[in-house]
């Protein structure tokens, strides 16, 4: 026997050497490619720790532990090997992170292959090989996928599993039976053993709360409870009731609040100036009309990306189209809604400060809006693919650069746009207040001039000058108004210091810059510049102007302090952008130039073809064209599945920026691509997508499981109807909205509502000075508007939002996340809000003199009446906390109308102080106080602020 | 009954609840002794403590972040040269021009003489005179670089790893891996100055950690936490009879949704609430402080008072079981008026840093507690000169000097160096990535397992993986 086993391990191991070579070229080199060569070679400057894994000699020789990394045959004795199983205790674990660890059936791989001799092919045989077995591996390994200019072969030629490609399919909408009578929503979901369905009053609270983000009324209730009781009517009761939420103008602002999270609007630029974008709430209420309007979901992407490109719209009055008759341009203006859309390509911080290089801003902008786009449309995060080929999803370099080149010649812009009769335009009145600051800022400049030039005379007496030039050039300086034409103020020294250095008097027979200034002088002269600088960006609220964009060549600048207005010629003084692949995301490292594209990997997966001009207009609707198209699977899943999140808390795909396949796949893909059909068959209505979920049964079931095992209850089963806690903005606007103080009027110039005092009063340091105070609106009507019209500073926010996670704008915010933490007790228990809200409520009962008060809060807050527990024990802390109440007295609180700003000066780093004057408090009216009301509204109060800060009321079920 | 300070799950909104929250939600109804043993048996709140993933050389951070960008020249990294060169004009060419060099610019020298000291020599500017007692505790390294020239991104970059905001901070994701030894305070606190700093509170934020993680500034005016009292009038009498009607209503409530733990957890959260509420205006109180020790910090002193304030405080909370303090300084923004304004912000911290060395190391902390002083960038050799004769320094993401005391860093040593004119790192030079991954190993934290799920990808703090400087390490 013994000889006949000798030649079945000599064929094994011939056998062996042949598969090892395919081996190699099907399994080890991709390996390595996609998990070493990245440190071990791709890059010859950065190899780490000295090891190179481009060739076979190098793989062999290793790195600076001077161990061979390799040896053929020995698997067991080569480091390669060994660092990758992360089991030994010699070699560190290899690749380093964690998440990128080699599956039991890579290390496979590279075990035989090293064990058949690692034979080491070169590239020509490589091809040759994979030639030959191309056939085969594809039906065994999955697909590869034809995409554009791919960095290496290796990249080009992966494979993907069809389901990581999931995304990219062709959507198939479901066949479903046509005499069936259940929903095809539930056909789709399939529940087994469902829960129940809920009663009319948590159905009620649940669909006005999605639709509209508010509380229904008790009198709402009452009357959907009575349509409900008639079982015969059910389904027309609830479309009924639908219906009427879609047509509530609260139905928009509600959509506006998830669709800004994902887009990230802020009212101000974020970084270092973190400047007022004093037009982008005419941005915030185009979407709340949008959704309102139910503008198909297609012309919305439309306007958004490209609406300065087109030339009219179907909504808004169309402005300016006699620009054309008048010569003055052939290009006809395009109307106002459509430039104020384009404010989304623009939504993410940007600024460009005089310490930063303008490229380098410019290139942050277009890197930005790259990735927004392909967020927040094609739930494609492409920022991945910046500095290389993208490590897990079909997207080269060359398709970033490509959809990058549609915004080359997108400019940013501060663009004329009249203000629109849909648009609302009252409270402008509150400038005065800006010109306030304005003149107070003007002043302190003024003196501090005027104290210059006595120091100018001190300095010249001390100098023993004689100062008649000095004061021949300042009396020419006040002719001239002293005014700084430039700066817009007071500059009287600086301008006869100017007319002496025009005479070309020696530097030392006038005063110097700054004669004399102290450290408080610094401090003040600089905050009052600064402060004029940063009303520029405040008064825009009530111009004219949108956030907006142009086409056109790049102009250079230096800095932006002001906002940017469009220039005479597009066309003259600046580059043309040529886009090209940037080596390691570098603007400096232009290599090879790409054409404006769109994803590759799209025209063969999803059949979808495209066509973009290389003009300087037209790109970027080329573009929204492409992803608009009723064919484009991936926009159409994005924002379905973002509207499933929005009324189940949870999204059929988990990632809903990410479709790629390391996010989360599909629960229901049937699901999920029967909705993206219906879409298209609707029009792109959204509002027909609502009725769609929220008919089925899924959406109305209880909340309350029937089988009490919770580790069965897993959300994405639909047994049940996840509950959820209110978002922050539900919270707040709820709280109003029961105390009868929200003022429910649509869109505006953001709002001031109050703050924790403290947070409003910080001092907060911006470049070179300090942010303005928060000081709120002055009427109770104008605070209690809803939160979505809150103004929204990236780098102050109302942390009774934060703590309820409200998400910072920073990141597209694909789900809010919900945490439980105990600053959200400081604030809902404490904080004075939610104390006045508790006030008002009590206040509201009692002046309606409600026959049981207790009940009245109840039905207000809960939308039901108390149990008899508990309407005793509330009645009980009422009567006691009267006695309470009785015994405590309380002041007036007396509104600021300055405050102590103590800092180090940057100049001299000494301690200075200034008074910020808060104008806007002289005329403030507060909420109802502690000292307006009696013990008995109070101790009232005390009840409400308990149930304000209650389960049910925070929860959702 | 030992709850966390944040005792609730984070990140609910697209996952279950869990066997461990929902075991940990029973809690209240079954008493604080069934609690507790459950506890033992279960993993605790998102704070308990966890063991390091590699041996740990420091159990406590204390990050002393200097605001502005602290001069190295004018520091630590004396530059002779510079005295040769002085008011010479300066010329930077190519593509990174900023407008920040418009006009005629010139090197200038330090204003300070310099000295060494200590066994191991190390460079100190003639303001540092405290910290020169300290010296061989001290590690210096200047070889970092950061990728941002403007405040609030460079920030970003060294709190949070990533320039553009919006990441978790570091002391979020030390505390995400570790968690705090005291369950009743937060595992990461801030000490900020008056007015914050660029970029505002997102600079201690936990990102896309759950919110537990995130940094808890302690105000030094005002309410130490926001709302931590009821409004006025409202006793704790008071608010305690609020509180059991909140429990009342709520237990009701939970009695009908008895499977929806969130619940239960809101409900500890409340109780929770309104001891720390009692309990923090003690622990941040120095007054009991003995009269010895408040001087050794500056205390009572005009110049120091601020910082040593916050120095003792940071010991406090480190002795209480605080995972990661990080106290605030400055603006080191010395454009101008370098000698005033750099003079006048070494003498405000150099008294207390040094008293927070001394004091820790006589109570046998210092081995324990990783100390890092920094800023977010260093400063030019050149400058325009706006204020005539009073030159100042521009922002420099090229070169800065770091150190570290304390907790396993190198003391005694100087590692990296900065070219002859303190331009640009030229040894041992390392993105400030790498500087992450080395303070997150020193607390016993491997950068690359510290990730988290979210958006799709596993995310980290030094963003793409990076390497520990390990000539940092003793």
């Amino acid at each position: 026997m013994a000889p006949r086993v000798i030649f079945l391990l000599l064929a094994a191991s011939a056998l062996q050497a042949e598969d090892a070579e395919s081996l190699f070229v099907r399994r080890v080199w991709p390996l390595f490619q996609e998990k070493c060569l990245a440190c071990h070679g791709n890059d010859e400057k950065k190899i780490k720790a000295d090891y190179d894994m481009r060739t076979l000699e190098s793989a062999i020789k290793g790195g600076e532990s001077g161990v061979k990394a390799l040896v053929p045959g020995k698997p067991d004795e080569s480091p390669l090997y060994l660092a990758s199983t992360r089991k030994h205790d010699d070699w560190e674990p290899m690749p380093p992170k964690e998440a990128d660890q080699l599956k039991s059936e890579q290390l496979a791989w590279i075990k035989e292959w090293i064990a058949g001799g690692a034979p080491w092919p070169d590239e020509a045989k490589r091809n040759a090989i994979a030639k030959a077995s191309a056939d085969k591996w594809s039906a065994e390994d999955g697909i590869t996928v034809k995409v554009k200019g791919a960095l290496t072969p290796e990249w080009a030629n992966r494979r993907y599993k069809p389901e990581s490609l999931w995304g990219y399919q062709p959507v198939k909408k479901p066949v479903l039976s046509a005499q069936s009578s259940v929903h095809p929503v539930d056909a789709l979901l399939a529940v087994k053993e469902p829960a129940p369905e809920a009663d009319a009053r948590t159905l009620i609270r649940r669909a006005t709360f999605d639709l509209t983000g508010l509380p229904p009324t008790p009198e709402e209730v009452a009357a959907f409870e009575s349509d409900w009781s008639d079982v015969s009517d059910r389904s027309d009761a609830w479309l009924r009731l639908i219906n009427r939420l879609l047509e509530s103008p609260h139905y928009g602002e509600r959509m506006a609040r998830h669709w800004l999270d994902v887009v990230r609007y802020a009212d101000s630029s974020g970084f270092a100036n973190d400047y007022e974008r004093g037009n982008a709430w005419r941005y915030r209420d185009y979407v709340v009309r949008s959704f309102n309007a139910d503008k198909p979901f297609d012309q919305f992407i439309v306007a958004q990306i490209a609406g300065d490109e087109m030339q009219e719209s179907d909504a808004g009055t169309p402005a300016r189209k006699d620009a054309a008759s008048a010569g003055k341009s052939a290009r006809i203006t395009p109307d106002s809604e459509l430039l104020i859309a384009t404010g989304f390509l623009r939504m993410g911080p940007w600024e460009l400060t005089g310490m930063e290089v303008a490229k380098v801003a410019r290139q942050r902008f277009l890197d930005d809006v790259t990735n927004s786009v392909g967020e927040t449309f094609l739930a494609h995060s492409l920022q991945c693919a910046r500095c290389h080929d993208h490590k897990f999803d079909p997207v080269p370099t060359h398709d970033y650069y490509s959809m990058q080149a549609c915004f080359a010649t997108t400019q940013l812009t501060e663009r004329e746009a009249p203000f629109l009769k849909s648009e609302n335009t009252s409270g402008f009145e509150e400038k005065k207040y800006l010109e306030a600051r304005r003149a107070e800022h003007l002043a302190v400049l003024k003196a501090l001039d005027e104290k210059l030039l006595r120091n100018a005379s001190k300095w010249l007496a001390e100098k023993k000058i004689d100062p008649a030039k000095w004061n021949a050039a300042v009396a020419q300086a006040k002719q001239g108004g002293g005014k700084n034409a430039k700066k817009g103020f007071s500059d009287v020294f600086g301008a006869a210091r100017q007319i002496l250095t025009k005479q070309g008097l020696p530097e030392d027979q006038y005063p110097p810059k700054l004669v004399g200034f102290e450290p408080q002088d610094f401090g003040n002269e600089r905050v009052a510049r600064k402060g004029l600088e940063r009303l520029k960006w405040e008064m825009e609220r009530y111009e004219p102007y949108a956030f907006s964009v142009y086409n056109g060549v790049t102009i250079p600048m230096v800095n932006v302090y002001q906002p940017l207005r469009m220039p005479g010629d597009r066309m003259k003084n600046g580059e043309l952008e040529q886009t090209a692949i940037l080596g390691g995301g570098d603007p400096f490292s232009p290599t090879t130039k790409v054409k404006p594209g769109v994803l590759s990997a799209t025209s063969q997966i999803s059949n979808l073809e495209f066509q973009i001009a290389e003009g300087v207009e037209g790109r970027r609707t080329a573009l929204a064209k492409w992803i608009a198209s009723k064919n484009n699977p991936l926009t159409t899943r994005t924002i379905v599945n973002r509207l499933w999140l929005w009324h189940f808390g949870q999204a059929i795909a988990g990632n809903p920026n990410n479709f790629g396949s390391t996010g989360k796949k599909p629960t229901h893909p049937e699901l999920l691509d029967f909705l993206a059909a219906t879409l298209v068959e609707k029009g792109w209505s959204v509002k027909e997508m609502h009725r769609l979920i929220m008919t089925s049964a899924a959406y109305r079931r209880t909340s309350f499981p029937t089988r009490s095992k919770p580790d069965e209850l897993e959300n994405s089963s639909y047994v049940t109807f996840t509950p959820r806690r209110l978002m922050a903005e539900e919270l707040r606007d709820a709280m109003l909205s029961i105390t009868g103080e929200l003022n429910p009027t649509l869109g505006c110039i953001p709002n001031r509502p109050e703050i924790n005092i403290e947070v409003a009063m910080q001092p907060r340091m911006v470049m070179g000075t300090f942010a303005a105070a928060w000081v709120p609106n002055p009427l109770p009507q104008q605070r209690h508007r809803r939160s979505l019209y809150a103004l929204k500073i990236r780098g102050l926010r109302d942390p009774f939002m934060e703590v309820f996670n409200e998400p910072a704008p920073d990141f597209s915010c694909e789900a809010r996340e919900v945490s439980t933490v105990t600053p959200q007790v400081f604030s809902l228990f404490n904080g004075q809000a939610s104390y006045d809200r508790a006030l008002a409520l009590a206040n509201r009962v009692l002046k309606e003199k409600a026959a049981d008060p207790i009940s009245r809060v109840f039905e207000l807050t809960f939308g039901r009446k108390p149990a008899a527990d508990e309407k005793a024990a509330c009645t009980t802390h009422w009567q006691q906390m009267e006695v309470k109440q009785a015994q405590t007295s309380f002041s007036k609180p007396k509104q600021p109308l300055e405050v102590r700003r103590e800092a180090v000066e940057e100049n001299t780093g000494e301690k200075f102080s200034f008074q910020e004057k808060l104008p806007g408090y002289a005329d403030f009216v507060p909420d109802l106080q502690p000292a307006d009301c009696d013990a008995k509204t109070r101790a009232l109060a005390d009840v409400c602020l308990v149930l304000l800060n209650s389960n049910e009321f925070a929860y959702l079920y | 009954m030992k709850t966390s300070f944040f005792p609730c799950s984070g990140g609910r909104a697209l996952h279950a609840p869990t066997r461990r929250e929902f075991v940990y939600g029973l809690g209240t109804s079954l008493g604080s002794v069934a609690l507790t043993s459950l506890l033992a048996a279960e993993q605790k709140g998102p704070l308990a403590p966890k063991q390091p993933m590699v041996p740990a050389k420091a159990k406590n951070c204390i990050f002393l972040m200097m605001e502005g960008g602290p001069s190295h020249i004018d520091c630590f990294d004396p530059k002779p040269m510079l005295e040769k060169f002085h008011l010479k004009e300066f010329t930077r060419e190519g593509k990174m021009k900023s407008a920040m060099e418009s006009g005629k610019r010139y090197y200038v020298k330090s204003p300070f003489t310099f000295a060494q000291h200590g066994q191991s020599g190390a460079w100190m500017s003639e303001p540092w005179q405290h910290l020169a007692k300290v010296a061989d505790e001290l590690c210096f390294y200047r070889g970092c670089q950061v990728d941002s020239v403007n405040h609030p991104t460079a920030m970003y970059q060294m709190n949070c790893g990533n320039r553009f905001g919006g990441d978790p901070a570091i002391g979020s994701w030390v505390t995400y891996g570790l968690g705090s030894v005291n369950q009743d305070l937060p595992g990461f606190i801030v000490l900020p100055e008056i007015s914050y700093p660029q970029g505002g509170s997102a600079n201690w934020g936990n990102g896309y950690l759950p919110a537990h993680f995130q940094g808890t500034a302690l105000r030094s005016k005002g309410s130490p936490i926001l709302d931590l009292q009821p409004p006025p009038g409202i006793t704790p009498e008071h608010q305690r009879a609020n509180l059991d009607l909140l429990g009342k209503l709520n237990a009701k409530h939970a009695d009908e949704h008895p499977w929806h733990d969130e619940l239960k957890a809101r409900m500890n959260n409340y109780e929770l609430a309104f001891r720390m509420q009692m309990q923090v205006p003690e622990v941040i109180d120095l007054e009991k402080e003995d009269a010895k020790t408040k001087e050794l910090y500056g205390i009572g002193k005009d110049a120091t008072d601020a910082f040593g304030r916050k120095c003792l405080l940071a010991r406090k909370l480190v002795e209480k079981g605080v995972r990661f303090v990080q106290l605030y300084n400055g603006t080191w923004d010395s454009h101008d008026y370098i000698e005033r304004a750099h003079g006048n912000l070494i003498r405000g911290v150099d008294q207390p840093i040094a008293a927070l060395i001394t004091d820790l190391k006589q109570r046998g902390l210092l081995d324990d507690t990783l100390i890092v002083w920094c800023g977010e960038f260093g400063r030019t050799p050149d400058n325009g000169v706006r204020g005539g004769t009073a030159y100042g320094r521009d922002h420099n993401p090229k070169a800065m000097t770091i150190w570290m005391a304390g907790g396993g860093c190198k003391a005694g040593h100087s590692i990296g160096a900065t070219d002859d004119r303190g331009m640009e790192a030229i040894e041992e030079v390392h993105h400030v990535r790498d500087l992450h991954v080395t303070l997150l190993r020193l607390l016993g934290l491997d950068d690359n397992k510290l990730t988290f799920y979210h958006g799709g990808r596993f995310k980290q703090l030094s963003q793409i993986g990076g390497q520990v400087i390990e000539k940092l390490i003793a």
